[in-house]
Formats: C-alpha cells, sequence, structure tokens
C-alpha cells in the first residue's frame, strides 16, 4: 500500500549583506553586481560576502555586464534554456535563462542581459535572463 | 592524508536492488541488504562496533532519515554517524574510524528510493535559495551544461558517449545485448546534449558492506583492503569552476593514490568502478583519475545497471571487492560522486593483501 504525502512548507530565505545588494541593484537599477577580491586578483559573479577561494570578507562591488559570452547552455523540453555566462569584466560565470531559440545560440557568442519590471517578493525576476546580442540592442 | 598504520579491510558486503521501483518500505529495503551483508561477512549485529549510514533527507521526504532506519541497521545502544553525502564518502569515514583506534568493526549503509518522488525536482532544494532555486534549475540541468561544456570544442563528443553508453548497457544487460549507438543517439531529448540512453536510469536499492581492521596477526590469510581513501568538494558556484574537467576528482584521487602509495596510476590499476551517472562523466573520470586502456572500466555497466543516488559509490566499492574477491594480487579503485555537476568526488583503492 502506499500513503500519498507531501512537503509545502513556506521559507524566508536571508539573501545576506551581498546578496542583498545584488537584488536591489538587479530591481532599482537593472545593474549587475560581482565583488572584486584583490587578494586574488579576481572578479566573482554574482557578488559574494566572502571569497570562495581565500576567505577574504573585504570584498569589494562592481559592475559586471551587461553584456558577457555564452561558455554552454543546456535546453530541456518544456523547460526552456539554461546557460553559462561570463559576464564582462568578471572572472566566473553565472547561471541564468537564456531567451529566444536555441537554433540561433552558439557556445562562445555574445548575449547581453534583459531586464523587466519584478514584485518586491521576487526581486531575482528583474532579470528576465540572457539573450544573443544584436544590431540594436 | 599520512598513509595509515593500521590496515582496514572490507569482510562483507550486500545489497538490495536496484529496482526501477521497489515497493516495500526504505527499512525492509535496508534490513534486505544489512542482513545479506552480515551474513557475506559471517558476522551478527553483536560483532559491529559502530555505524555510519548514508542518506539525504530530501531524497527521503522527511528528516532525519537515519533515524528510520536505526533499528534495522543495528545501532540501536551503538555509535552512529550519518553521512548526507554518497555511500562512498559513508565507507571512508568508516574506514577513518578503524584507522583512528576508535572501533575494530563498523557496518556502512546507505540507501536511496527515488521512485518516491520526482527526484530531480527533489535537488533543486540543493541549491543555492538566492542565485538558484527562483530558476528551476536542477542537478539534470547541471549535467547538462557540464556535457555541453565539454561538446562544445569536440564535435565528436557526443557520438563518442552514445558509444560508450552502448557498451554499459551492453555490460550491465547480463547478455550482451544493447541499443545500438544509432537507437541512443535517436532516444528522447533529456536536456541538450544528453539522450534518454545515456543517462543511467535511476532506481532503488540499499547497499552496505563491513569494514574492519586489518589482521595481520594471521599471516597468509587473504583479505581485501582499502589501501588509499580520498575526497573533495569542488566550488559551490558551478560558475567558479573549469566544467571541462574535474578538479575535485583530480584531488580526491592524488590523495587516494598517495595513500596507497600509488606512483603511476595508469600502470597500476586493474579494475575501475566510477560513478557514471551520465556518459560523458566517464571521461571525465579516466582524465582526471589518470586511468589508462590497461584498466578495466566498469565491467558489469557500472550505475548503468541502475542508478541509486547516495547509494552508487558504496555499490561501486562492493562491486569492485566481488572482482578482487575472484581475483589474486589485483588492484581497484571505486569512485562515488555527488551534488550538482559531481560538485563532491570520493576515490578508494582496494587491493588484495596477504598479511
Ligand atoms: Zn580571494
Amino acid at each position: 500500500m502506499i500513503r500519498e504525502g507531501s512537503i509545502r512548507l513556506p521559507f524566508a530565505y536571508a539573501a545576506g549583506k551581498s546578496g542583498s545588494t545584488y537584488l536591489r541593484a538587479l530591481q532599482e537599477e537593472q545593474r549587475i553586481l560581482g565583488s572584486r577580491c584583490s587578494a586574488c586578483d579576481r572578479i566573482l559573479a554574482p557578488a559574494r560576502s566572502f571569497c570562495p577561494t581565500c576567505g577574504d570578507a573585504e570584498l569589494q562591488t562592481v559592475e559586471i555586464g551587461p553584456g558577457g559570452v555564452l561558455l554552454a547552455w543546456t535546453e530541456r523540453p518544456d523547460k526552456g534554456i539554461l546557460g553559462l555566462v561570463k559576464l564582462d569584466s568578471a572572472d566566473t560565470a553565472i547561471v541564468h535563462r537564456i531567451l529566444g531559440s536555441s537554433d540561433v545560440l552558439s557556445t562562445g557568442m555574445r548575449v547581453q542581459a534583459r531586464f523587466g519590471d519584478a514584485s518586491d517578493e521576487n526581486p531575482e525576476d528583474s532579470l528576465l535572463g540572457f539573450a544573443p546580442e544584436v544590431a540594436d540592442s | 592524508m599520512t598513509s595509515a598504520s593500521t590496515p582496514v579491510a572490507i569482510a562483507g558486503w550486500g545489497q538490495t536492488g536496484p529496482l526501477a521501483e521497489d515497493l516495500r518500505s526504505i527499512p525492509e529495503m535496508v534490513l534486505d541488504a544489512v542482513q545479506a551483508t552480515l551474513r557475506n561477512a559471517a558476522m551478527g549485529y553483536e560483532d559491529i562496533d559502530a555505524v555510519v549510514t548514508a542518506s539525504v533527507d530530501v531524497f527521503d521526504g522527511m528528516t532525519a532519515s537515519n533515524i528510520a532506519v536505526t533499528e534495522v541497521v543495528g545501532a540501536v545502544m551503538k555509535p552512529e554517524t550519518r553521512i548526507a553525502a554518497d555511500g562512498l564518502c559513508a565507507a571512508i569515514h568508516a574506514a577513518c574510524q578503524i584507522r583512528a583506534g576508535a572501533y575494530d568493526t563498523v557496518l556502512v549503509v546507505a540507501h536511496a528510493k527515488p521512485s518516491m518522488s520526482d527526484f530531480y525536482e527533489l535537488t533543486k532544494w540543493a541549491l543555492d535559495p538566492i542565485f538558484l532555486q527562483s530558476l528551476g534549475i536542477d542537478f539534470l540541468t547541471f549535467a547538462g551544461l557540464q556535457a555541453a561544456a565539454m561538446a562544445a570544442e569536440d564535435k565528436d563528443a557526443v557520438e563518442r558517449w552514445a558509444g560508450l553508453a552502448a557498451c554499459r548497457l551492453a555490460d550491465a544487460s547480463g547478455d550482451g545485448k544493447s541499443p545500438g549507438s544509432t537507437e541512443i543517439l535517436q532516444s528522447a531529448l533529456v536536456t541538450t546534449p544528453l539522450r534518454e540512453k545515456m543517462c543511467a536510469p535511476l532506481a532503488d536499492g540499499a547497499c552496505a558492506c563491513v569494514l574492519r581492521r586489518g589482521d595481520d596477526s594471521s599471516p597468509g590469510r587473504k583479505e581485501i583492503r582499502l589501501s588509499g581513501l580520498g575526497h573533495d568538494l569542488a566550488a559551490n558556484f558551478i560558475g567558479d569552476r573549469e566544467l571541462t574537467e574535474s578538479a575535485g576528482l583530480e584531488r580526491a584521487a592524488a590523495r587516494a593514490y598517495a595513500d596507497a602509495g600509488i606512483k603511476q596510476p595508469e600502470d597500476e590499476i586493474d579494475v575501475a568502478e566510477p560513478s557514471v551517472a551520465f556518459a560523458h562523466e566517464e571521461e571525465l573520470f579516466v582524465q582526471s583519475a589518470g586511468i589508462s586502456d590497461n584498466t578495466i572500466i566498469s565491467p558489469h555497466g557500472g550505475l548503468f545497471a541502475g542508478n541509486v543516488p547516495i547509494v552508487a559509490g558504496l555499490s561501486r566499492l562492493t562491486a569492485a571487492a566481488e572482482y578482487l574477491r575472484r581475483n589474486n594480487d589485483l588492484r581497484a579503485v571505486a569512485h562515488g560522486s555527488w551534488g550538482p555537476a559531481g560538485q563532491g568526488q570520493a576515490m578508494v583503492v582496494l587491493e588484495n593483501a596477504i598479511p
């Protein structure tokens, strides 16, 4: 015999200092932020509270993108395309939605961030995803 | 890790599954694997000093998933440790307990039952709640991204992976029959570039083994020893990693090899039992663990016979031990992998030893 069940519980995830700064910049200024670790001499994407390599917590917030290079992408039937994008001036890549049709995608192509309106409950939705760079963008 | 003075041997093992859907309860499945293991080791619960279990709460749909199996693993009124990672990691911790002199005999048990729910949907809960969960990304998408990164500069890669999957499916089938590369390349799209038959099928199961202090007091008595242990975690943000290689496995393997005194893995390993859940991961394994054509890989198809998450790496250890029990003077490696795109990596070296 089988007993059917499910778990549904709301959670309040704290975005933390760097996460909050990142989300606020996305929502209010349509800017993408990263963090520079001067000890490692690299810019991490997205913004971090500490450097995962050296543990330094004194990172400098910097703007990255909004353009970048598509490193890899994968498409799932009915679930859209997700890709790994290395934003301009960043040293690490972020994962996000890739917009449009996979027919025109190729690894190494230029992509550009696309922004939209988002609710206060889901400020992360301000970044819609990345689309192939076109002449009029 | 320094070379340990206390040798660790594997005394017995057993499993239940892999089955696409096991209708028994989790404790019933685990009991079956534990009893098979104790029979195999010619031991009883009273011979076990301590237990290390591997399970993940969210996969079992409850918290404290180890407590649900406390009785069937014989851990009531005994020291029990739970590892929420691949079962090979649990075996490494059990071996470390023996090396440290804490216990002489430790039972290691892993279980998972992905048929209970939508397994990949559950893996979303393992990911960063601020940056990743809202994207609806899961471990399957990460596997696709890794395969896509590897295929980007390598136009023959996908066809090669189809060939690898055909080999493993044939070895796993028992009768040597498997779909051909063309059929594999035409199977349902899972996430580009991965097709259904390039992915080891998810299954339910439990696996266990008994590790004990090596017996140097009975010269001439053969035993199978765990001579090298290594594990590693790679960066949490996937974009911080180079996806076309497995630096985590390189480090885990280097630790295990140094521990076992292996200097040239390409010449010194007879059999490898990697945890390959997606065909491209076999190439990552071979490259990162320094395995050559001199090594037999997954003689019975590895996880393509059924991929039980969490159990996978422990079942690779027992598969390698089974191979060594039938042979003399061999060395094998067992590999475990867990987390998004193989964030966690574990490697154990096993060998036939005559104290
Ligand atoms: Zn740093």
